[in-house]
């Protein structure tokens, strides 16, 4: 009796499939995109415990068990790299995380439409723009020699400043870059969840006679507070990531020292120096650490009775 | 008095905030403006460190020399091949997995769409990708540039959840006339989807014509640059490879600066042409995908 049930309803089943035969055959070309280039690299991690040899391949290099981590743990780089990582991440953090909610709030003050479209226009732009080119804008506003700002600074009588040379002042540079790249962006979600916030408890407090200043403690933040919270757990758990386009093109050999980050450093190791099992051991070790933080990250974010992150 | 006092406190709060709000504005728009300084100046002005805020001795020396180079036109072509390869293929497949995946009583949907959302979170990282591409025989061609990179998983869910939203019951009744799914989806859900198809479209197109780094990894042949690797390599070519130090006579280097500007000033004029459409469609592509599906 149970078998017959079950039966009928595979039966079922493959005649559902069978309808829906052409939208198997779309998803077919994005299922074999998936595999090749996710799923087969994804297999290929296992070099990180190989001894990858380029005639043997993936699959005919001999297994070293943990040789490769071993190797990894021992070398300086990788925890300078793991510092920068989180120091450039952090500091940026610090910076663009205030300065975002300040710029949002402010921009939620503004009264005239049009000042304020024309505002959030400029400050989309820098978004749009590449990386390549945020870095040769910055090289020309503050290299040591003729860069714009060094020349303001000196007709001033101030001595110029190492910004790109230095390394405390290219953490300086790095993060301006960042915060002048994203800061408006940011915005957007913030905007978003202020435009939801109910205007009668504005009115209300006005007639109970609360300043502005008031109101903005009292009502708005808390009432975008979950936004706030959401997006500082969604930022903590990319902690460990940075992509590689703004350190590798604002760094220089002089302040590698802070500017090589996890990206970079696989990158030089893997394509430039050609140690495929160690650059892949780095960059399974920094995935594990993302997963483990973006669990924890969303764990907690539930605990809090906000919306989890995943 | 006391009543009027308080506008008064008011006003001076708004003008601070108005004023705060043109100087964050100013900076994010001061950037640019140096660069349009410094690639219309004279020569004579950015040797003098003159150039700050508007051209000094107007000179489209810069420009000239810039656009008389063929690895310019190169690279633009290589970019706009991409780019325009890219969005359509990167759509095509967004567009077939999305709508496939929106069917919810698809039999095997939840483990198709778990795979696809399982890799936003654990991938192979860059060599074992690396060998891949170059296993598949895209290495230094410019398909590297854009197959192995083809879907972005965001883009996906903001999609699906767009085709989610629309009504049902017209897909019903064209299905009851007996139109098949591949009629269903571009007889009604492509029509009814095209503000969605116009923002993901530039979301990928803006990512193909400003990434550099797959232009790095897999292409060697210098002829194939992408415009952003060859304005890598006009602005910091030189530097890498002496560490900095100003071999050459301040004269040329003052003569590149110029040049340099008009090289980035060259490639982000077509962003700055579709900003408009870009700025509109963005901010309601990241509120849709804000929403989680």
């Amino acid at each position: 009796m149970q078998n017959k049930g079950k039966r009928k309803s595979m039966q079922h089943t493959l005649v559902k499939m069978w309808n829906y035969k052409w939208i198997y055959l779309m998803l077919l070309p994005v299922m074999a995109y998936y595999v090749v280039f996710k799923y087969i690299p994804m297999y290929g991690v296992t070099i990180a415990f190989k001894d990858y040899n380029v005639f043997k391949g993936v699959l005919g290099s001999p297994w070293c068990g943990l040789e490769v981590f071993q190797k990894i743990f021992k070398n300086h780089n990788f925890w300078q790299a793991i510092r920068n990582t989180m120091v450039l991440n952090l500091l940026t953090l610090l910076v663009s995380f205030p300065l975002t909610i300040i710029v949002s709030l402010m921009l939620n003050e503004v009264m005239s439409a049009k000042f304020k479209k024309i505002t959030q226009s400029v400050l989309y732009l820098p978004h749009f723009i590449s990386w390549v080119v945020v870095a040769g804008i910055a090289t020309n506003l503050f290299s040591q020699q003729g860069g714009t700002v060094n020349q303001i600074l000196s007709s001033a009588g101030i001595s110029p400043i190492p910004f790109l040379s230095d390394k405390g002042w290219w953490i300086f540079t790095y993060v301006l870059c960042n915060v002048w790249k994203e800061i408006g962006w940011g915005t957007i979600i913030y905007l978003a969840a202020l435009t939801g916030v109910d205007e009668s408890l504005y009115e209300a407090a006005y007639l109970d006679g609360a300043t502005k200043f008031q109101r903005l403690i009292y009502i708005t933040i808390p009432s975008i507070k979950s936004v706030i919270v959401t997006m500082l757990i969604l930022q903590i758990s990319k902690m460990m990531t940075i992509g590689l386009d703004a350190p590798l093109l604002l760094g220089n050999k002089k302040v590698m020292g802070v500017s090589e980050v996890i990206s970079t450093y696989t990158y030089r190791l893997g394509i430039e120096s050609a140690k495929y099992s160690d650059s892949t051991a780095i960059g399974l070790f920094q995935s594990v650490i993302n997963i483990t933080i973006l669990f924890a990250a969303d764990k907690f974010a539930k605990a809090i009775g906000e919306d989890g992150i995943i | 008095m006391s009543g009027n006092k308080k506008k008064k406190k008011i006003t001076a709060g708004t003008v601070c905030n108005y004023a705060v709000l043109t100087l964050i504005a100013f900076i994010c728009l001061y950037p640019f403006l140096n660069v349009i300084a410094y690639s219309l100046s004279g020569y004579n002005a950015v040797l003098s460190g003159k150039v700050t805020f508007y051209p000094i001795d107007f000179d489209l020396g810069a420009y000239r020399q810039i656009l008389g180079k063929t690895q310019i036109w190169q690279a633009m072509r290589t970019t706009v091949i991409v780019t325009l390869a890219g969005t359509a293929l990167s759509l095509i497949l967004t567009i077939f997995s999305a709508y496939g995946l929106s069917r919810e009583d698809l039999p095997g949907r939840k483990l198709l769409t778990g795979l696809i959302l399982f890799t936003m979170y654990f991938g192979g990282g860059l060599i074992p990708t690396f060998l891949v591409v170059k296993g598949v025989g895209l290495y230094d061609s410019l398909g590297a540039l854009f197959i192995p990179q083809a879907i972005n998983v965001f883009n996906f869910i903001v999609m699906r959840t767009f085709f989610r939203s629309l009504p049902q019951s017209l897909e019903e009744a064209a299905r009851i006339d007996g139109a098949s799914y591949i009629k269903v989806l571009f007889k009604i859900v492509l029509p009814l989807s095209l503000p969605i198809i116009a923002t993901i479209g530039l979301f990928y197109a803006v990512g193909y014509w400003n990434s550099y780094f797959d232009a790095l990894l897999y292409i060697q042949d210098p002829s194939k640059y992408t415009l952003q690797l060859r304005l890598r390599s006009l602005l910091f070519g030189e530097e890498l490879n002496n560490s900095g130090a100003n071999l050459e006579g301040l004269g040329t280097q003052v003569m590149t600066q110029s040049l340099k500007m008009a090289t980035v000033a060259v490639s982000t004029i077509p962003i700055l042409v579709v900003y408009p459409w870009l700025q509109k469609y963005f901010v309601k592509g990241v509120m849709v995908g804000s929403v989680k599906g």
